[in-house]
C-alpha cells in the first residue's frame, strides 16, 4: 500500500463468556486503516462491528476476551498495553462516539466541565497554546496556573463547540445532557472527540439514534470537519446510504467475520460477496425500482454454535461442499478490493 | 373521484399535560392535530414521519385503542368513533394491526396457538376448537410458518418469525384494513425483505388495505401506492408515491427526502439541511406548524396557518406558496403497477 497505515487489525479472534456458552463473536477479523482515510465498517446487528470499535479503544466489557490476534496502533500493540497506558491513548489519540449519546454524558455534569477536563487532561497542549497567545505574558511553559490552565481549557471549549455548530456556545457550556435534543447531544461528544485531535476518530452508528433531518445535519457537519481533519475515521453503521456518502473504504461484516472489502465507489458498483449482493439487493433503495426485493433467506447464525466453514453457507444461495467445512481466507481479487470467499478461489473464479 | 374505504375528518388526540394535587390541566400535547386523509380500498398508504410527528398515535386512534379527542373516522358510511359496545367489536374486527416491537406484542406465555384462537372465539367467528385450529394452521401457512409452530411459545422464534406470528394474529379476525405500525423497524435488513414481501403478497392474496406506518423513507416509497407526510400531528402533503418522492410541493417532504444517504456514491444528492429541531407537540409553533424550520418562510406563515389544499388531483398540500422544488433526489419513474 502506498499510504501509511495508522491501524492495523491482525486476526483477531475474541469470544464473550456468558452463562449459555462462548460467544464467538469476532472469528479472526484483519484490516487496516490508513492515515486520514475513513474506513466504513458495515454489517447487521451482532455481526461484530461495535465489538470491533470497543476492542480497538480498549474498552471491552469484563466477559470479553480476545484470544488471539493484534491491533497494531500506531507501532504500538494496544491489546497488549496496560489500562494506564491505554487511557493515555484514549485520551490523546483514540476518540470515540457512540449511538446514544446520553448513556455516554454525564449527568450531573454541565456540558462545559465535561468537555473542560479533555482539555485539562492535556497541559502540554494548553501551555501550547497559551504561549503561542500571550506573546506578552512570560512564556513561562508547563507552569500554568491552574485558574489560567481552566480560562484557556473555557476558550478552547467554546472553540470546539463552534466547530460542531452549536448555535450559542456559552450558553451549552453551562447546560446539562437532559436540557440538551439528542441532535445537540451528539454534536457535544463529537466536539469532545475532536477537542483531543484524534489520530482515529471512531464513530459507532453516531446517527442511528436520530431523525432523518437531524441525521442529515450531522452528516453535513461531519462531510465539513473531514475537510479540516488530519486523522483517519473508522466509521460503524448498518446503513449503506452513509457508508456511500462519507467513506473511502468499507469493509462488510458478517457474523464475526469481514467478508469483503473495497473502495467505496468499487463496493457498490461491483459486490463480490454473495452476502453483500444479497444485502444490497434485500434493502429497498430510492435510486431504483423493484417490484420485489431479494431475500437472503434464513436468519443471523447464533455465535456460540457458529456454523463450521464459512459462516455465511447455510444462507448462502452458491454455497459449494468446500463453504461447509473450509472458512474462506480473504483474497485480493482486483486492486483493492478483496474477499472472503471460496467462489473466488483460483480455478472457481 | 377518492372512494375511501376509510376517511379520516380532521381527527385530533391530545393528552393533557397535568400538574399539581389536583391533576390541573397545564396544556396538552397535541399529538395529532387534526388530519385528513382517505385511503382507499386495496392500497397501501404510507405514513411517514419523524418520531414526535404522530404517526403511532394516529395509527392507534383509527383502532380506538387510542380515543380520539375529536373528528370523524369514517369506514363504510360510520363514524366509527361514535360506535358503542357490541356496534363497535363487530367493526373492529375489520381492522388489524401490527406493531413495531414483536418481542412486546405477543404474550410470553401464551403458545401461538392461542395468541390465534383467542380472537377469532372473541368475536365468535369459528363454532368449535376444530375449525379455529383449521383456521389457524391456515393462516401460519399463509405467513411461511409450519403447523408445528402453533405449539410453541414466542420466546422459541427469532424476530423475523415473531413478526410473521404477529401478521398472522391480524389477520385472525378476516380483516379488511391492516395497520402496519413500523413492523419491520426492529429486523434485520436480511430480515426485513422477506416480512416486507410476505406483506405485499398477503395483501394479493387477501385483498387487504394497508395503513404502513414508519420513518424509513426507503421502505415507505418501496411498499406505498400513495404517500402522507407527517410533520407535528398534521399532513403536509399528500400524494401518489412518485409525487410525493420525485416532484414535491411541500418544503418539509422535500427536505425530508433530500435528506436520505442513498446508498450510490455515484449518485451527487442536492441536500437540504434543515435547521434546527422538531419543536414539541406540547408547543406548537402560531401559524404554520414548520415555520421554525422553514428554508421558505414568510412573514405570513407566522401568522396563518395553511390549510392541506388539493392542487392536482389526488396531490394535497398544505403550504401558503407554489414553490419551484427542484426533485430532491434523481429517482427512475415507477415501472410497475
Amino acid at each position: 500500500m502506498a499510504d501509511e497505515t495508522l491501524l492495523q487489525v491482525n486476526r483477531v479472534k475474541l469470544d464473550f463468556h456468558t452463562y449459555v456458552g462462548e460467544v464467538k463473536a469476532l472469528d479472526g477479523i484483519t484490516f487496516n486503516v490508513g492515515k486520514g482515510e475513513a474506513l466504513g465498517l458495515v454489517g447487521e446487528s451482532g455481526c461484530g462491528k461495535s465489538v470491533t470499535a470497543l476492542s480497538i479503544a480498549g474498552l471491552l466489557p469484563e466477559n470479553a476476551s480476545v484470544t488471539s490476534g493484534e491491533i497494531l496502533f500506531a507501532g504500538k500493540n494496544l491489546l497488549t498495553l496496560r489500562k494506564e497506558e491505554m487511557r493515555k491513548i484514549r485520551a490523546r489519540q483514540i476518540a470515540m462516539v457512540f449511538q446514544d449519546p446520553t448513556t455516554f454524558l454525564n449527568p450531573v455534569l454541565t456540558i462545559g466541565e465535561q468537555l473542560e477536563e479533555v482539555f485539562l487532561l492535556n497541559p502540554e497542549h494548553l501551555a501550547a497554546v497559551a504561549s503561542e497567545r500571550g506573546g506578552s505574558k512570560n512564556n513561562t511553559k508547563s507552569t500554568l496556573s491552574r485558574s489560567q490552565q481552566k480560562k484557556i481549557a473555557k476558550d478552547l471549549s467554546i472553540q470546539v463547540l463552534k466547530q460542531v455548530r452549536l448555535g450559542d456556545p456559552n450558553r451549552v457550556l453551562k447546560q446539562y445532557p437532559h436540557e440538551l435534543s439528542g441532535g445537540m447531544r451528539q454534536r457535544c461528544m463529537i466536539a469532545m472527540a475532536l477537542a483531543r485531535s484524534p489520530d482515529l476518530f471512531i464513530a459507532d452508528e453516531i446517527t442511528t439514534a436520530l431523525d432523518v433531518t437531524i441525521q442529515a445535519q450531522i452528516l453535513e457537519l461531519l462531510r465539513d470537519l473531514k475537510r479540516d481533519f488530519r486523522g483517519s475515521t473508522l466509521l460503524i453503521t448498518h446503513d449503506l446510504g452513509i457508508v456511500a456518502e462519507l467513506c473511502d473504504r468499507v469493509a462488510v461484516m458478517y457474523a464475526g467475520n469481514i467478508v469483503e472489502i473495497a473502495d467505496s465507489g468499487e463496493l457498490f458498483a461491483n459486490p463480490l460477496h454473495p452476502y453483500t449482493k444479497g444485502l444490497m439487493r434485500a434493502i429497498p433503495m430510492l435510486d431504483r425500482r423493484m417490484d420485489r426485493l431479494e431475500t437472503i433467506h434464513g436468519t443471523v447464525p447464533d455465535l456460540i454454535n457458529p456454523p463450521s466453514g464459512c459462516r455465511f453457507h447455510p444462507r448462502c444461495p452458491l454455497a459449494l461442499d468446500k463453504c461447509k467445512s473450509v472458512k474462506p481466507e480473504l483474497l485480493q481479487v482486483a486492486k483493492g478490493h478483496t474477499v472472503a470467499c471460496h467462489l473466488y478461489d483460483e480455478g472457481n473464479a | 373521484m377518492m372512494q375511501g374505504v376509510l376517511e379520516i375528518k380532521n381527527l385530533k388526540k391530545w393528552f393533557p399535560i397535568t400538574a399539581g394535587l389536583l391533576g390541573r390541566t397545564e396544556g396538552y400535547v397535541k399529538a395529532v392535530d387534526g388530519v385528513d386523509l382517505v385511503i382507499e380500498k386495496g392500497e397501501t398508504f404510507g405514513l411517514v414521519g419523524e418520531s414526535g410527528s404522530g404517526k403511532t398515535t394516529l395509527g392507534r386512534c383509527i383502532l380506538r385503542l387510542i380515543e380520539p379527542t375529536s373528528g370523524e373516522i369514517i369506514y363504510r358510511d360510520q363514524d366509527i368513533t361514535k360506535l358503542k359496545g357490541e356496534d363497535f367489536q363487530k367493526i373492529r374486527r375489520k381492522f388489524g394491526i401490527v406493531f413495531q416491537d414483536p418481542y412486546a406484542s405477543l404474550d410470553p406465555r401464551q403458545i401461538v396457538k392461542s395468541a390465534l384462537i383467542e380472537p377469532m372465539r372473541y368475536h365468535h367467528l369459528v363454532q368449535n376448537q376444530q375449525e379455529a385450529i383449521n383456521r389457524a394452521k391456515d393462516l401460519m401457512r399463509r405467513v411461511g410458518l409450519n403447523e408445528d409452530h402453533l405449539y410453541r411459545f414466542p420466546h422459541e422464534f427469532s424476530g423475523g418469525q415473531r413478526q410473521r406470528i404477529a401478521v398472522a394474529r391480524a389477520l385472525t379476525t378476516d380483516p379488511e384494513i391492516i395497520i402496519l405500525d413500523e413492523p419491520t423497524s426492529f429486523l434485520d435488513v436480511s430480515v426485513q425483505a422477506q416480512i416486507l414481501n410476505l406483506l405485499s403478497d398477503l395483501q394479493e392474496e387477501l385483498d387487504l388495505t394497508y395503513l404502513f406506518i414508519s420513518h424509513n423513507l426507503s421502505v415507505i416509497e418501496h411498499m406505498s401506492d400513495r404517500v402522507g407526510v407527517m410533520y407535528l400531528g398534521k399532513i403536509m402533503e399528500a400524494a401518489p408515491k412518485d409525487v410525493v418522492y420525485r416532484r414535491p410541493e411541500h418544503p418539509y417532504t422535500h427536505a425530508l427526502i433530500s435528506a436520505l444517504p442513498i446508498p450510490n456514491p455515484a449518485l451527487s444528492q442536492q441536500r437540504v439541511v434543515l435547521a434546527g429541531d422538531i419543536p414539541s407537540p406540547a408547543n406548537i409553533p402560531s401559524g404554520c406548524r414548520f415555520r421554525t424550520r422553514c428554508p421558505h418562510v414568510k412573514e405570513i406563515c407566522a401568522q396563518k396557518e395553511p390549510l392541506l389544499e388539493e392542487r392536482q388531483p389526488g396531490h394535497d398540500v398544505s403550504c401558503h406558496f407554489d414553490l419551484k422544488l427542484s426533485s430532491p433526489i434523481p429517482i427512475p419513474e415507477s415501472s410497475h403497477r
